[in-house]
């Protein structure tokens, strides 16, 4: 059996060497495991300046100060304290929010959560280019508007929002803005000083560190306000208690260093790959690629294919680990909401492929993905019957 | 070709080796039946070619997921030899419960059915015809 090419880099990463190196050395009885609440004491104090020195690794990548970064469990939570903390704590000033129908479901989900508390979201139309333009974030904005939400690379189609644009009209109307960054920290440059952006929601999992930790970096000039999800120890200034995982904590300030060492090189080889990847599909009969073709982070190449059944292909090319847009690939259990956001029918969102590559993915991985998607596409078509219309 | 615990060994076998699949060879005493999931998300062609009342070979053209395209693997074994009342007789039930198609696809195996039925219907010489 052939190893599994893994193409699923925007739904995880493997875990970088030497960030699991950074990640061993606070493990174990001899190593910095401390609680670094404990500062008392001398193996506390070395626990506390891990966490420290992460804090600052991360906040480097993004553009922030140190005291801005909120450590959380991942994205889905940063997202969650952002909208929900951000909602409620400026429920005086509006309740109004804007978001967009693309955004990835820990932002969806909190601000349907929050419309049945009586707030009103407007939920903005990408173009067919999964692109929001900052004219339709300015459009819906009102006096009451207190939010906007806006991914910066989705997770779907790697398409780059101009999050830099919509933060200079939200900072003019004095209205929050909030950035998943999930897909974008690490691959992009990110600034959120210079873009203005309030709240940054950040994982480790999607740039080579581990799973289970995240930030949300918080802007502190002038103070945002927020209420916490969390209540218990006051960790992290109040804003999410529960001891830090010192650890995960660690791996991410590695990971991040790594990142920002590396990002220009392995933008440019990844984004190479990704247009080999493009020029060797493009040419099947009947394949689109969804999303912008210019405005797109490195790794992420979606691609719909007319007349292959979504389900059929992904198990045709079990040996290629990649995620599709079809009803069955979801946990939802429909066919991909960003791509039917997008103007995709039903069935070219169902035969919808997400092929995402990394820092572990070669040019020979490429050439063979290519290879075996077009020959299962070709099988699977030698076997269908003709459309009805076609069939006369 | 990888496990996949999601399906079962005979739906894999069937899908990467797709045997069944084609058409009937020649012009004289075929038929091909078609069938359409309302929704689009599957359909199929059976041809089969027919002498002295029975399928003497089956075959199929199918668009769908893995489970369907497996039946209708399976269906032009299962049809091989039969008479036309065995064909319009036949039951999705049946592919079901030999491929172990879990609930929630059955609704798939009933276009594989509608084919099936417009094979009867489409049966050459029905009066001549023993059934």
């Amino acid at each position: 059996m052939m190893d599994t090419i893994y193409l699923d880099n925007a739904a995880t990463t493997p875990v970088d060497p030497r960030v699991v190196e950074e990640m061993l050395a606070c493990m174990g009885s001899g190593a910095d495991f401390a609680n670094a609440s404990s500062v008392s004491h001398e193996p506390g104090r070395r626990a506390s300046a891990r966490i420290e020195a992460a804090r600052s690794a991360v906040a480097v990548l993004v553009g922030a100060a140190p005291e801005q970064i909120v450590w959380t469990s991942g994205a889905t939570e940063a997202n969650n304290l952002a909208i929900f903390g951000a909602a409620r704590f400026h429920r005086s000033k509006g309740t109004h929010i804007v978001t967009s129908r693309t955004e990835h479901p820990s932002v969806l989900d909190p601000c349907r959560r929050l419309e049945r508390e009586g707030f009103e979201v407007s939920y903005l139309h990408p173009g067919p280019d999964g692109i929001v333009e900052p004219p339709q974030v300015e459009a819906a904005l009102r006096q009451d508007t207190i939010l906007v939400s806006l991914m910066h690379v989705n997770n779907e189609t790697g398409v780059i929002q101009d999050v830099r644009e919509v933060g200079r009209m939200c900072r003019a109307r004095e209205v929050l803005l909030h950035v998943d960054a999930a897909q974008s920290a690490g691959k992009l440059d990110l600034d959120v000083l210079g873009d203005r952006i309030d709240l940054l929601a950040l994982t480790a999992h999607k740039l080579n560190g581990p799973k289970g930790v995240g930030a949300l970096c918080v802007r502190r000039e002038p103070r945002l306000g927020l209420v916490p999800l969390m209540y218990g120890g006051g960790q992290e200034r109040g804003l999410r208690s529960g001891t830090l995982p010192t650890h995960q904590i660690a791996g991410f300030g590695a990971a991040c260093r790594i990142a920002a060492a590396e990002m220009t090189e392995e933008g440019a080889r990844v984004t190479h790959l990704r247009e080999r990847l493009w020029s060797a599909l493009a040419t099947l009969p009947g394949i689109w690629l969804n999303g912008s073709e210019h405005r797109r982070a490195p790794g992420i190449l979606n691609v719909s294919i007319e007349d292959v059944e979504g389900e059929s292909l992904l198990l045709a090319l079990s040996d290629l680990a990649l995620s599709s847009g079809s009803a069955c690939a979801t946990l939802r259990g429909e066919p991909s909401y960003v791509l039917r956001a997008l103007g995709r029918s039903e069935q070219l969102a169902q035969g919808s492929l997400r092929i995402s590559l990394g820092r572990y993915t070669s040019a020979d991985d490429i050439e063979r993905a290519a290879m075996r998607i077009r020959a299962e596409v070709e099988r699977l078509r030698a076997i269908a019957p003709p459309l009805a219309a076609a069939a006369g | 070709m990888h496990a996949d615990p999601r399906y079962g060994a005979e739906v894999l076998r069937r899908f990467h080796e797709l045997p069944g699949a084609g058409d009937a060879t020649g012009d004289a005493g075929v038929i091909n039946a078609r069938a359409d999931a309302a929704d689009d998300g599957a359909r199929v062609v059976l041809s089969l070619r027919i002498e002295r009342g029975v399928v003497v070979e089956a075959r199929f053209r199918a668009y769908g997921c893995p489970y369907f395209i497996a039946a209708a693997s399976w269906l032009t074994d299962r049809l091989g030899g039969a008479t036309r009342r065995e064909v319009a007789e036949w039951d999705w039930r049946e592919a079901a419960e030999a491929l172990e198609i879990p609930p929630a696809r059955f609704g798939r195996l009933i276009t594989l059915q509608d084919a099936v039925r417009a094979a009867a219907a489409a049966w050459p010489g029905t009066a001549a015809t023993a059934v």
